[in-house]
């Protein structure tokens, strides 16, 4: 890799992970702190859905089955197993790609795309949930409790600003991640199978695989953000851990942040809640104002700016003229964006 | 060369002097005088629980109200900072750190067992007293968290009443029920309720023919109601939130299915006056064992009539919550000082019994109250009367129903 690209490439995740990092030096205020890092959560788990539906072109609407499966590991490694906080934090992940590699290749052997296959990956976290909740192990309905024990080797810190990092770390971790598999063989065949599947397959590129790889590789990122879930609220239930809340904001994060791009998922986040946290500050006592705000706010968004922030952003730099679309390098790493998923369901 | 204007002359230096020794030597109890208590209203006022939210909220509100129009504590006035738990437990956090940045003294409220248990935890980082109003998950009050407070009862000890209470009325009446049908929904508190009660009603007498599970939400009961008739027991006990218990009376009521009895356990509509109010047939009879006020008591009596003037219905969340800010108010007069530490040492200590709940004097053992203990009530011509304990029953169980 050359100088260039990585200067091109790789320089913006550096400095944009360099500038959020200093956040907690500057901020002192925990609600804050604590916003961000249940914004981080979420990032991470879009993050992952992001490598699937974005880059992929595979849209899942169950990716709760991963985050509750990480959530779930770390939490019951920990306190019915006695498992280091850490430990079962890495199990989680591994357990989440396991879920992940399942789930793909009983769907996508079944030749499930599009719709289809979102529904399956509904199905999935669905019935993960109703487990979840009937089995003894997970503590059933009344849910499982990580006991609260303050010290960095539980994985539990004194201070906001130390889960922040972490979970920003983690982050950029993905970031990178991302980045580099845009540029790597397994990005152009991920790119190509969304594309066209069948013409991918007639270059030579072994779909399933790809698509297993990427679906492994989703929830194993999406599990990450399920295990940070449980190690900073300490509990879960199977409403929390396998719900649908986390599947719809794993994919409204990338569709307001830009689709298959290695910022979107993050940028979706931060504008999604931060204008969730602003609309409460703008309204009085009336309960649920702020939601409408937010409801309303999000469709004018949706319906203006189809591609994203990230693509609001792109079209803003071609207009100003500083930056051709060609040699900018947000758009000349990032795929285009996503086809819409009814362009996807070709019969199987 | 004219005096200056600016000079200051010995009288004014004098009053100055001895303006300022009094403020300085005042009481810093006087100078503080002005300044509010602030106090954490914590509530699911919006999602999945906005309803119980919006009532735990009433009776928080109206319980600051009637403080402040008695001169409040100590003369210092309580002032609410409202939060909205978003029916979640990250939204409860969320609230949490924003009232710890307001300065609250204390946090009351909560409702659901998942956000009483994040809300609490994340206010024990700041030592902040937390007092729960509903949540009955005994894990709240377990995990050694000295912040965290219930004056009601939790779980365990709610089945163990309602068991007791069964038992008791069912003797009353010459042993008429002896086959139960147990319908619940597969959450918290219903797949719970449902276990103990498959263990332990055996030991009491009865035969449980079947355990029914539903999901929450319900939208359709007509195959559990069938189920039940088929089963036909002595009595069915149902664990269930508002929508789904209702729809199953009426699915009952129109498909004329009458056991001996319903008797519920911690449900969400049986000790309702929406529901008695507008299902007055499907209702008549049912019996619950559930949080409730003393309705022997002045007070409680007056609080739902004002509650009633206002034109809202009266729920269990109204006295619980009401009794729960009297309660802190209590402890931090009694402490004498905002000090969180102050404050929490006051509740461990309480023997509060200006409440309207009929629990006696406040008595905390790791945070719960344990003279805190549910009622048996019963839809009595389209009033809820309370059957059980006896010591202030307003009325006598109609039982058997049929």
């Amino acid at each position: 890799m050359s100088a260039r690209d990585l200067s091109t490439g790789f320089l913006p995740i550096v400095l944009v992970v360099a500038l959020l990092a200093l956040v907690p030096l500057f901020v002192t205020s925990n609600t804050i702190l604590n916003f961000l890092v249940f914004t981080l959560i979420i990032a991470l788990a879009a993050q992952g859905w992001n490598l699937l539906a974005g880059y992929g072109g595979q849209f899942s609407f169950g990716h709760a089955a991963f985050f509750g499966t990480g959530a779930y590991a770390a939490a019951i490694l920990q306190v019915n197993l006695g498992v280091n906080a850490y430990v079962a934090f890495l199990v989680g992940i591994g357990l989440g790609a396991l879920v992940g590699f399942v789930i793909g290749y009983l769907s996508f052997r079944s030749g499930l795309k599009g719709s289809y296959f979102a529904l399956v990956t509904l199905a999935f976290a669905e019935v993960l949930r109703i487990l979840a909740n009937s089995a003894g192990f997970t503590g059933g309905a009344a849910g499982i409790l990580i006991p609260l024990d303050v010290s960095a080797w539980n994985f539990q810190f004194e201070s906001r600003g130390a889960y922040y990092w972490v979970a920003l770390a983690l982050v950029a971790a993905v970031l990178v991640l991302n980045r580099a598999i845009e540029r790597a063989r397994f990005g152009a065949q991920l790119v190509a199978v969304r594309e066209n599947e069948a013409a991918a397959r007639a270059l030579g590129v072994d779909a399933l695989s790809v698509k297993l790889k990427a679906i492994a590789l989703s929830g194993a990122i999406t599990a990450a953000a399920g295990g940070l879930y449980a190690q900073y609220f300490l509990y879960l239930d199977a409403l929390i851990a396998y719900g649908p809340w986390i599947s719809i904001e794993a994919l409204l994060a990338p569709i307001v942040g830009g689709l298959g791009t290695v910022f979107g998922p993050l940028v979706g986040a931060l504008a999604l809640h931060g204008l969730s946290e602003a609309s409460k500050l703008f309204v009085g006592e009336i309960p649920g104002i702020d939601l409408v705000i937010f409801g309303a706010v999000l469709i004018l968004v949706v319906a203006f700016a189809p591609d994203g922030v990230m693509g609001v952003i792109g079209r803003v730099r071609r207009r100003l003229g500083g930056v051709s679309a060609k040699t900018s390098p947000a758009s000349a790493a990032a795929p285009a964006p996503a086809p819409a998923p009814t362009r996807e369901e070709t019969p199987a | 060369m004219s005096k200056s204007t600016f000079s200051i002359t010995r009288r004014t230096l004098l009053q100055g002097a001895a303006a300022t020794t009094a403020l300085v030597a005042a009481p810093a109890y006087l100078r503080a005088q002005s300044a509010p208590i602030k106090v954490g209203i914590l509530q699911p006022v919006t999602g999945a629980l906005a309803f119980d939210g919006q009532q735990g909220r009433i009776g928080a509100e109206l319980a600051i109200e009637m403080i402040n129009g008695a001169g409040g504590i100590d003369g210092q006035m309580i002032e609410p900072v409202f939060g909205d738990a978003r029916s979640t437990p990250e939204g409860g956090t969320a609230e949490v750190e924003k009232m710890q940045a307001e300065g609250v003294v204390a946090i009351v409220g909560g409702f659901a067992s998942p956000i009483c248990l994040a809300s609490s935890q994340a206010a024990s980082r700041y030592d902040l007293p937390y007092l729960v109003d509903v949540g009955v998950s005994d894990q709240i009050v377990s995990r050694g968290l000295t912040n965290t407070f219930r004056f009601g009862p939790g779980f365990g000890k709610v089945t163990q009443q309602a068991l007791e209470n069964l038992v008791k009325i069912n003797e009353a009446a010459g042993n008429p029920a002896k086959t139960v049908v147990l319908v619940h929904e597969d959450g918290l508190f219903g797949s719970g309720l449902a276990q103990l009660l498959q263990n332990e009603l055996p030991k009491r007498g009865f035969e449980v023919l079947q355990t029914l599970a539903h999901p929450t939400p319900a939208r359709d009961m007509s195959n559990i109601a069938l189920q039940i008739r088929a089963a036909n027991p002595d009595l069915v006990i149902p664990s269930s939130y508002y929508g789904e218990f209702v729809l199953l009376a009426r699915t009952m009521q129109q498909q004329r299915i009458q056991p001996k009895g319903i008797y519920a356990v911690l449900n969400g509509a049986a000790s309702n006056f929406r529901f008695v109010q507008e299902f007055p047939d499907a209702a008549e009879n049912v019996m619950d064992c559930n949080h409730w006020h003393d309705p022997r008591k002045e007070e409680s009596q007056a609080l739902l009539e004002r509650v009633r003037a206002d034109g809202n219905v009266w729920t269990y969340n109204i006295p619980l919550n009401y009794s729960n800010v009297k309660l802190l108010a209590d402890a931090i007069a009694r402490a004498g000082s905002t000090e969180r530490t102050a404050i929490r040492d006051a509740l461990a200590a309480s023997t509060f019994e200006d409440h309207v709940m009929p629990y006696g004097p406040t008595q905390f053992v790791d945070g719960q109250n344990q003279g805190a203990a549910p009622v048996n009530t019963q839809v009595q011509g389209g009033d809820i009367k309370v059957i059980f304990p006896e010591d202030f029953a307003d009325a006598e169980a109609v039982f058997p129903v049929t």
